[in-house]
């Protein structure tokens, strides 16, 4: 009984001493330690698990030893040609060396305070240096690279051609020396020589967003607006001209079409004409006398009867009203 | 909020510590009190050494803050009161994270950067246009330790490497590339650069795929501008069309026209040529005839010649006599019962 008692009384006395002076510590997956004694840093521990620590006079520190992420705010900063552009930077870093995390930051809260100055003014003084093109581009593909509108309805392959060239956007850009990629490590070169003294490593300084300031943002506007309307307007102008020729055509053909027709009937007329002609001229040769009595009284027969007539008896048609009967009959 | 994504089972724990036992009360007996401690710590034993994985899960297991190992679905055991301690991680789930907007419902990700999301979508282009490009990325978890404990703000990680390699690879196309033939290269492109980007940290994460969704001009007159572009096309098309619809609609008939024009003049052709022959061989007969008998033949051919003409047309026919002793029209010299032929007769 007594000695029930006693166990109890001492597990509750080692339990307050294990919660009071806690001579252990865990270090979690993803943490690292500081230990000091007595403010003097006597160890640092990166491995996780169960450690043990002097209570009381041992001090722990615990750090993240994980990628932390340092999050920049948007800078608005002028490019070499002076113009105002928005940098949204990121960047990757880990406490490398806990110590000396310990002695110059000590905390990841004042950590981001120093990334930030080290970050912005390393960012800005990179971006400055150079022109925009480099901070946007990272190679000079955009100029190998052709982008062709997909043109329907265009008669044959040389229109197609000459409306390609005619709505083509492809200027060149200028062709960059450095480019994004290289502009981030060389953010990174120069910061890290900065963050070195507190014991953090960077991993990697990237842009995330390139914007124009807003005042810029408005005449780039203005810019492409005007490009596509120049676009838009020689599709337009392209269209009216195809109709002109159209129109230019049709009446071409019209008369090509109607002239030709016309004088090749006329020649059929006029073969024709020649061929009577020839016939009739062959066959009233043979007797002209006759011919001319026979064609006078033919055409006597169309042309007489169409007209008024106050006829003379003075032909010898009326000659047998004057004269007596012939004398046979007599 | 530093690790939304697993559940902890640690919960428990610290009820687990025992309380020294109370000396005071007479009544309590030290055995029961010890009796009840035990049980007490094999219940709380019992509840956490247990737990549940989900099929869509894997949990990793600590011990004592030490990577102990990773288990799959399913009903586990661990070493109780908080020495083990399970993390899970829905590594089957395949997680959606949109860019430039978001949508209402499901687990999508909410941002916890200052930068609203409206401004995410802008880029520059490499010809330094301004595109608002939108899309999603699409990730699995594949390795929950180094999920957990390799990187810290993994989502917002995932965020920005997105937004970075979107911009980047956009930066390096004109602004027509990007709208059309391009896409699908910056997907794959931009889903390798990220895969590159997540090893290089040891996220632990697989990108499943990146889709681009609307990529427009900004909106408002650019957008306008850039339809009207389109609107363009269409007019042209629309005047062209125009331009053979004319065409069509008189070529066809001026060909018409101009057959038909031929088939007259050769009809012309025909009937000329016909009559000919037909008055050639009419005049040679009557010719022949002529031959035989010259002269009756040629009054006859006279004789019948004027009376057809007079019996033709009668109406305005004056005949006046060519003596003038009497003058006599005869007005109708056809009529039947003549006055005029029996007069003249009678005269004579």
């Amino acid at each position: 009984m007594k000695k029930t008692v006693r166990n109890l009384v001492i597990l509750g006395v080692i339990i307050i001493i294990v919660l009071v002076f806690q001579p252990f510590y865990i270090l979690q997956e993803g943490e690292q330690a500081v230990i000091t004694r007595f403010g003097k840093i006597i160890s640092v521990q990166t491995e996780s698990g169960f450690k043990i620590k002097v209570p009381l006079v041992d001090n722990v520190v615990k750090y993240p030893n994980k990628i932390l992420s340092w999050d920049g705010q948007a800078q608005r900063i002028p490019t070499k040609e002076n113009q105002f552009i928005y940098v949204d930077p990121t960047s990757r870093w880990v406490i490398q060396d806990p110590a000396k995390f310990y002695e110059t930051v000590n905390t990841v809260a004042s950590a981001q305070y120093r990334l930030d100055d080290i970050l912005d003014s390393t960012i800005r003084t990179i971006i400055s240096e150079n022109y925009l093109n480099e901070a946007v581009r990272s190679t000079n593909q955009i100029n190998n690279m052709n982008v062709v509108e997909t043109i329907q309805s265009v008669d044959d392959e040389q229109q197609a051609e000459y409306l390609r060239n005619l709505t083509s956007t492809t200027l060149k850009q200028e062709t960059i020396s450095t480019g994004r990629d290289a502009l981030s490590n060389q953010m990174l070169t120069q910061a890290e020589t900065f963050t070195q003294e507190f014991g953090i490593e960077l991993e990697d300084i990237v842009i995330r967003q390139i914007r124009y300031s807003d005042d810029l943002t408005l005449s780039v506007y203005q810019r492409m607006i005007k490009e596509r309307n120049q676009i838009a307007e020689a599709y337009r102008s392209y269209g009216r001209g195809r109709q002109a020729t159209w129109e230019g055509k049709t009446e071409n053909e019209t008369k090509q079409i109607l002239s030709g027709a016309y004088a090749t009937s006329e020649q059929l007329r006029g073969k024709a004409d020649a061929t009577a002609t020839d016939i009739y001229a062959d066959a009233y040769s043979s007797d002209p006398e006759f011919f001319k009595f026979w064609r006078t009284l033919e055409s006597y027969k169309k042309t007489i009867p169409q007209q008024n007539k106050i006829l003379s008896t003075d032909m010898v048609y009326f000659d047998l009203l004057y004269t007596s009967l012939p004398t046979s009959l007599r | 909020m530093a690790f939304n994504f697993y559940t902890s089972g640690e919960d428990n724990n610290n009820n687990s510590n025992p309380r020294p036992p109370k000396q005071g009360n007479v009544n309590v007996s030290p055995k029961l009190i010890m009796g009840i401690i035990i049980a007490l710590l094999v219940v709380i034993g019992i509840l956490t050494s247990f737990f549940v994985v989900d099929q869509t899960e894997q949990s990793v297991i600590l011990r004592l803050g030490k990577y102990q190992k990773t288990v799959g679905p399913g009903l586990q055991t661990k070493i109780p009161f908080g020495i083990d301690k399970n993390y899970n991680v829905p590594t089957q789930v395949v997680q959606t994270m949109t860019f430039g907007y978001r949508t209402t419902s499901g687990q999508t990700f909410t941002t916890n950067t200052s930068t609203d999301y409206t401004n995410e979508s802008i880029m520059l282009t490499g010809d330094l246009n301004i595109i608002d490009l939108e899309w999603i990325v699409q990730y699995k978890i594949e390795d929950p330790y180094k999920w957990l404990f390799k990187v810290n703000d993994q989502t917002k990680t995932i965020h920005d490497v997105s937004r970075s390699v979107m911009n980047q690879l956009v930066g390096d196309l004109p602004i027509l590339a990007v709208m059309t033939n391009e896409r699908t290269t910056i997907e794959i492109e931009a889903q390798k650069m990220m895969q590159t980007t997540f090893d290089r940290y040891g996220l632990g994460v697989k990108v499943v795929t990146i889709k681009l969704q609307n990529i427009v001009p900004p909106v408002g007159d650019v957008q306008d501008a850039f339809e009207d572009v389109n609107k363009a096309i269409q007019d042209m098309n629309r005047y062209i069309n125009e331009g053979k619809e004319d065409y069509n609609s008189k070529i066809p008939a001026a060909q018409g026209e101009a057959e038909k024009m031929i088939l007259v003049a050769e009809g012309y052709s025909a009937e000329r040529v016909n009559n000919a022959k037909g008055d050639v061989s009419r005049f040679t007969s009557v010719q022949k005839a002529y031959e035989t008998s010259k002269d009756i033949t040629s009054t006859r051919l006279y004789i019948e010649t004027l009376e057809e003409i007079f019996t033709s047309d009668t109406s305005n026919l004056t005949l006046v006599d060519k003596n003038l002793e009497n003058f006599l029209p005869i007005s109708n010299i056809t009529a039947p019962n003549s006055t005029a032929v029996t007069t003249n007769g009678g005269t004579n």
